[in-house]
């Protein structure tokens, strides 16, 4: 029997807009087991990014239960959402969202440094030097490539060991060639830290790499296809 | 380009920037505040003063008690010269000293008083208050054999009295019939020592306050015909009588001390006000940055669609110059509008007249330096429009800092040569060309210091962010990251925060060692009273009866008249070529003694001496500043007018006074033969410990009722009052700056707040709670702040110790308590600028920032 670690039943998301209330997500019933790799795939305005942040604890569901690593999400405040992604999850955006004040060696440390771990900036090195930006520690993410920052941003997200892996698009801002190279470094670190990933895309080419791939229209899951062997 | 094309250029400039501007004022709130502030404050400042100067002009009669008042020291009019003034038209005959008034009884109490004795004629203009009296005829008169008297209640308080008690006053005995509220005339005098007391003429004269020798004055006020030529009158009065000695005024300048307080006061508070418009323009300066920030995009597309660089140039300077008559039009209507509706309130405090309304010319001077103010601080900014490539505008579109820059040189030779225009401009408005130099001078260097310590600490922040410290904690290092970040704002904080809490400290050290001197440094080797009018037979009579008290170390006295230099040289004294500095001893009577020895601890500079038993013509011996200021050497002449008689002296010596210690000295000491005969009194200084002055004031007040007692203490009290007024007055002139630079933090506070608010989705996303956040903001803010009010302190301090070693000329030293509030204030103001900007970035969710950060 596996651990489930994500649980969606019948959620919805409305989001308040100048032209009115917009349904985002429409009835999600979605389950995730421990160690899986989720692909979710759609087209743009499907709803696949806001799943993502709701799964994250970052947007509030409108109705429905939402239960992730064993936590009923819409009975935590902020501060106890914040802990839980301190502690189990690690989110990696499109837009890279590191810190402009801090260096790469800080970015990743910060997660750490909030969890309290003392070893903090030993570990952001060695996962610097894992994506293959030992050499960059001291850089500002104005002074790296869109590559380099995407791949300390995984570093960042991977640095507390997360059990569960939400990554939005995460070479939406790349060419083909690094971004194929982020992807090897996000299946390969994620599995060999055994986290759950969840990778929002909208390239069935990346979703094909994972052993599940959940197809996203309109706020609704049209089709949740699971596969004996991913794509390599 | 040929003049069209220059033509249709700025009509399309006009275009767009009417285009522009219909987007609304949202992000020009701060520039709006900080300008209409500063404006406010001078044109408020300005509108005060005009209403003064105006009140003072159209009362001039009534504040001087007639359109012409004649000053005589120690005498009263010869028979020709109140002829000439019975001709001129109606005379009024008032008599001014200083005198002790006490209780009647068994417990006698005793107080300086500042003594009008007044003729059936006054007042010639205006009206005396008065409270237990219909008029003040019936509080004077003598009645069943005993004059009458009316007192400020001030005095009537300190002593206990009741209408109808009785009050010693001279040799007699007056009985107290009312209370006076308001006297016509009071602000032409010079500074009392005591509250106002009238009387009678008649009854002075009675009991001998008006004999031979005792200090007073006569002043005569004469109402003239209307259509009176007054300047021709005086100089036919000077002809006349040109060795009078006489002190001659006229309605047109009928309170000339207190025109000249007011005019420098407003002076002063102008140029206060003005450092509250240069911190405004720190304000005006980041939000046409940030202003231009968010237009890269439409400036881009102006660029790329052929536009040129000067036409973008024009087009964003006709919208700041839209702006900004905005807010110097709010300004002026605050300011202006504001004395003018504040009017009736405000007259009732003022001790002066004041006719309230809206003066032109304060406005017009306010807006010219809003205009200026918002033209030097918005165009260095502009100036990046000149220089930018379109190329370089793309790559901002996405987003960064971009007009932090320094102009090129010709854009910066506009900038200092427009910065000379500015001080050249208002050294010329303000009055007082010299001070507004220098503080011109002062605001300046303390900007480009602020300038330069903001940018330093951004870079030290940086740096010490990656260090060490920084590795302590993710709060403490997002917030040196965020002081030491490009467009973080920390240079923006501390110019305005620190130029503000500076000059709130300069003002506040410059008043703590003003009052430090007055109360500690004067008094130490000060007498405790001066004792004036003791007439010759008292001298030894008196100073055997101090002696006998305890606590009295010594008692020094001198003879003592007063005279009014009338000529150097031979040649008038007001047409004489002196030193500015030194025209003050021409201005009114001075003091005059003489002696067969120099007197003690005097210092000869030139000249000699004369022999003790010398009976030569007479000789005079002069201070030494004073006299070269008026260009005397000994062997030169002056004639004085003592008691209405020329005395002709020729300058023996020049002789070092040492004035600080507050002891006996004289601008003049005769040689004795020189006023032999003259009708004079003695006066005598008394150096006593505190606990023997309530003897001494006994003792006087009962044996010797004729002389008058000065207590020091008292009369340093009165100047630290007054000095503590005005140091209220500028205190709030400098809060008036504080909030101009409030404006500006929150204004920086606001334009951190965005990128606070992605700062704390991150945060949120990496497992940040929101008091690690908080605290984060907070101490970013707490830390700027200390920053801000460590220079400020340190320039504010520099700045004092000039003024106080400088114009003071007394030791500096620093207020321990206020240089604490001045570095914990910045650290607060910053704080709660910061923190009211918190709630934002704490509340909001973070997928809402992150889906509108990802486009």
């Amino acid at each position: 029997m596996t651990d489930t670690l994500i649980s969606l039943a019948e959620v919805s998301l409305t989001l308040a807009s100048p032209a009115g209330d917009v349904e985002i997500l429409r009835g999600i019933d979605l389950s995730v087991a421990a160690g899986e790799r989720v692909g979710i795939i759609g087209p743009s305005g499907s709803g696949k990014s806001s799943l993502l942040m709701v799964l994250g604890g970052l947007e509030r569901a409108t109705e429905g239960r939402v239960e992730v690593l064993g936590q009923d999400l819409t009975g935590l405040d902020e501060d106890a959402l914040a802990r839980l992604r301190r502690a189990q999850m690690g989110v990696v955006f499109q837009a890279f969202h590191l810190i402009p004040t801090m260096t790469a060696i800080e970015n990743v440390a910060t997660p750490l440094e909030l969890a309290g771990r003392a070893d903090a900036f030993d570990r952001a090195a060695d996962l610097l030097g894992q994506v293959g930006l030992g050499h960059r520690e001291g850089h500002y993410p104005a002074q790296l490539s869109g590559g380099e920052q995407q791949r300390v941003a995984l570093a960042r997200a991977l640095a507390p060991g997360p059990r569960l892996l939400l990554a939005d698009e995460p070479t939406g801002n790349l060419d083909g060639k690094t971004g194929s190279a982020v992807i090897d470094l996000l299946f390969g670190l994620s599995g060999e830290q055994g986290a759950t990933l969840v990778l929002v895309t909208h390239e069935q080419r990346l979703a094909d790499r994972c052993e599940r791939v959940v197809r996203m229209a309109s706020g609704r899951i049209e089709d949740d296809e699971r596969r004996t062997e991913a794509a390599a | 380009m040929n003049g069209v094309q220059n033509g249709a250029m700025l009509g399309f400039a006009w275009k767009v920037a009417l285009r522009e501007l219909r987007g609304g004022l949202a992000g020009f709130r701060v520039f709006l505040a900080c300008l209409a502030l500063g404006v406010a404050g001078i044109a408020a400042v300005g509108s005060l003063t005009a209403a003064i100067n105006m009140g003072l002009a159209a009362e001039g009669r009534s504040i001087l008690g007639g359109d012409v008042s004649v000053t005589l020291t120690y005498r009263s009019a010869t028979e020709d010269e109140r002829a000439w003034m019975n001709a001129a038209g109606d005379v009024s005959e008032i008599a001014d000293l200083r005198s002790m008034v006490g209780t009647v009884g068994e417990e006698v109490e005793r107080s300086l008083a500042q003594v009008k004795g007044v003729d059936g004629a006054y007042p010639l203009y205006g009206a005396v208050g008065l409270e237990g009296i219909d008029t003040l005829a019936e509080g004077i008169e003598q009645r069943d054999g005993r004059w009458g008297l009316v007192a400020e209640t001030v005095l009537i308080d300190r002593l206990g009295l009741a209408l109808g008690d009785e009050l010693s006053l001279g040799t007699g005995t007056f009985v107290l019939r009312g209370a006076l509220t308001a006297e016509p005339d009071a602000a032409a005098g010079g500074m009392a020592l005591g509250p106002r007391v009238i009387v009678a003429t008649e009854g002075l004269r009675e009991v001998g306050l008006l004999s031979e020798g005792t200090l007073y004055e006569t002043l005569y006020r004469i109402r003239v015909e209307p259509g009176t030529d007054i300047a021709a009158l005086g100089e036919d009065f000077a002809e006349t009588f040109p060795e009078a000695g006489a002190r001659w005024r006229d309605r047109a300048n009928a309170a000339p001390g207190v025109a000249r307080f007011v005019e420098r006061i407003g002076a002063f508070l102008v140029l206060v006000g003005l450092a509250a418009l240069v911190i405004g323009g720190v304000g005006v300066g980041a939000a046409v940055r940030g202003y231009l920030n968010r237009k890269v995009p439409t400036i881009a597309a102006l660029r790329t669609l052929g536009t040129p660089a000067g036409t973008v140039f024009a087009a964003y300077l006709m919208q700041i110059a839209v702006i900004a008559a905005l807010g110097i039009a709010i300004g002026l209507i605050i300011g202006g509008g504001g004395v003018a509706l504040a009017g009736p309130w405000i007259a009732e405090a003022l001790p002066v007249p004041a006719r309230f309304g809206i003066y032109p010319t304060p406005l017009a001077i306010a807006a010219l330096y809003g205009m200026l103010t918002a033209a030097l601080f918005a165009l260095w900014p502009l100036s990046w429009l000149r220089e930018v490539r379109p190329a370089q505008l793309f790559r901002l579109s996405g987003g960064g800092e971009t007009t932090d820059h320094i102009p090129r040189p010709s854009m910066l030779a506009v900038l200092v040569i427009a910065t000379l225009l500015f001080a050249l401009v208002v050294a010329a408005l303000s009055g007082a060309p010299e001070l507004a130099l220098g503080v011109i001078a002062v605001i300046t260097a303390a900007l480009l210091i602020l300038r330069g310590v903001g940018a330093l600490a951004a870079r030290g922040a940086e740096r010490l962010a990656r260090g060490p410290l920084g590795r302590r904690s993710p709060s403490l290092r997002l917030a040196l990251g965020a002081i030491g970040a490009p467009g973080g704002g920390t240079v923006d904080v501390v110019m305005a925060l620190g130029l503000g809490l500076g000059v709130l400290s300069a003002i506040g050290q410059v008043d703590h060692n003003m009052q430090r001197l007055i109360q500690t440094q004067l008094p130490a080797g000060a007498p405790a009273f001066f004792l004036v009018d003791i007439q010759p037979d008292q001298v030894e009579p008196v100073q055997a009866r101090l002696a006998g008290i305890d606590g009295v170390e010594r008692v020094e006295t001198a003879p003592m008249l007063r005279g009014v230099i009338t000529q150097l040289e031979g040649v008038p004294a007001r047409e004489a070529e002196i030193d500015p500095d030194g025209a003050w001893v021409l201005r009114g009577d001075r003091g005059v003694t003489y002696s067969v020895e120099p007197p003690e601890g005097a210092v000869l500079t030139a000249g000699e001496w004369w022999p003790a038993d010398y009976d030569g013509p007479p000789l005079v011996s002069f201070i030494d500043e004073e006299g070269r200021q008026l260009g005397l050497e000994p062997g030169d002449e002056i004639t004085v007018s003592i008691l209405g008689r020329p005395i002709t002296a020729t300058i023996a010596n020049l002789r070092v006074v040492e004035w600080q210690g507050l002891g006996m000295n004289f601008i003049m000491v005769m040689s004795p033969n020189a006023l032999r005969g003259a009708p004079h009194t003695h006066i005598a200084t008394i150096y006593a410990d505190e606990a023997s002055e309530a003897p001494v004031l006994r003792a006087i007040g009962r044996e010797f009722l004729n002389v008058t007692a000065v207590r020091v203490r008292e009369q340093i009290d009165r100047v630290s009052g007054a000095l503590a007024n005005l140091g209220a007055a500028t205190r709030w002139g400098a809060l008036a700056v504080l909030l101009t630079g409030l404006a500006v933090l929150i204004g920086s506070a606001g334009a951190a707040a965005e990128r606070q608010v992605r700062e704390a989705a991150v945060l949120k996303v990496l497992g940040a709670e929101r008091p690690t956040i908080l605290s984060s903001f907070a101490l970013r803010a707490a830390l700027m702040g200390l920053l801000a009010g460590f220079v400020a302190l340190i320039w504010g301090s520099v700045a004092a110790w000039a003024v106080t070693a400088f114009v003071l000329d007394g030791d500096f030293a620093l207020a321990p308590l206020q240089a604490l509030a001045v570095i914990l204030g910045g650290a607060l103001l910053n704080l709660i600028a910061g923190l009211a900007f918190a709630a934002r970035p704490l509340r909001l969710r973070p997928a809402g920032v992150l889906r509108a950060e990802a486009g």
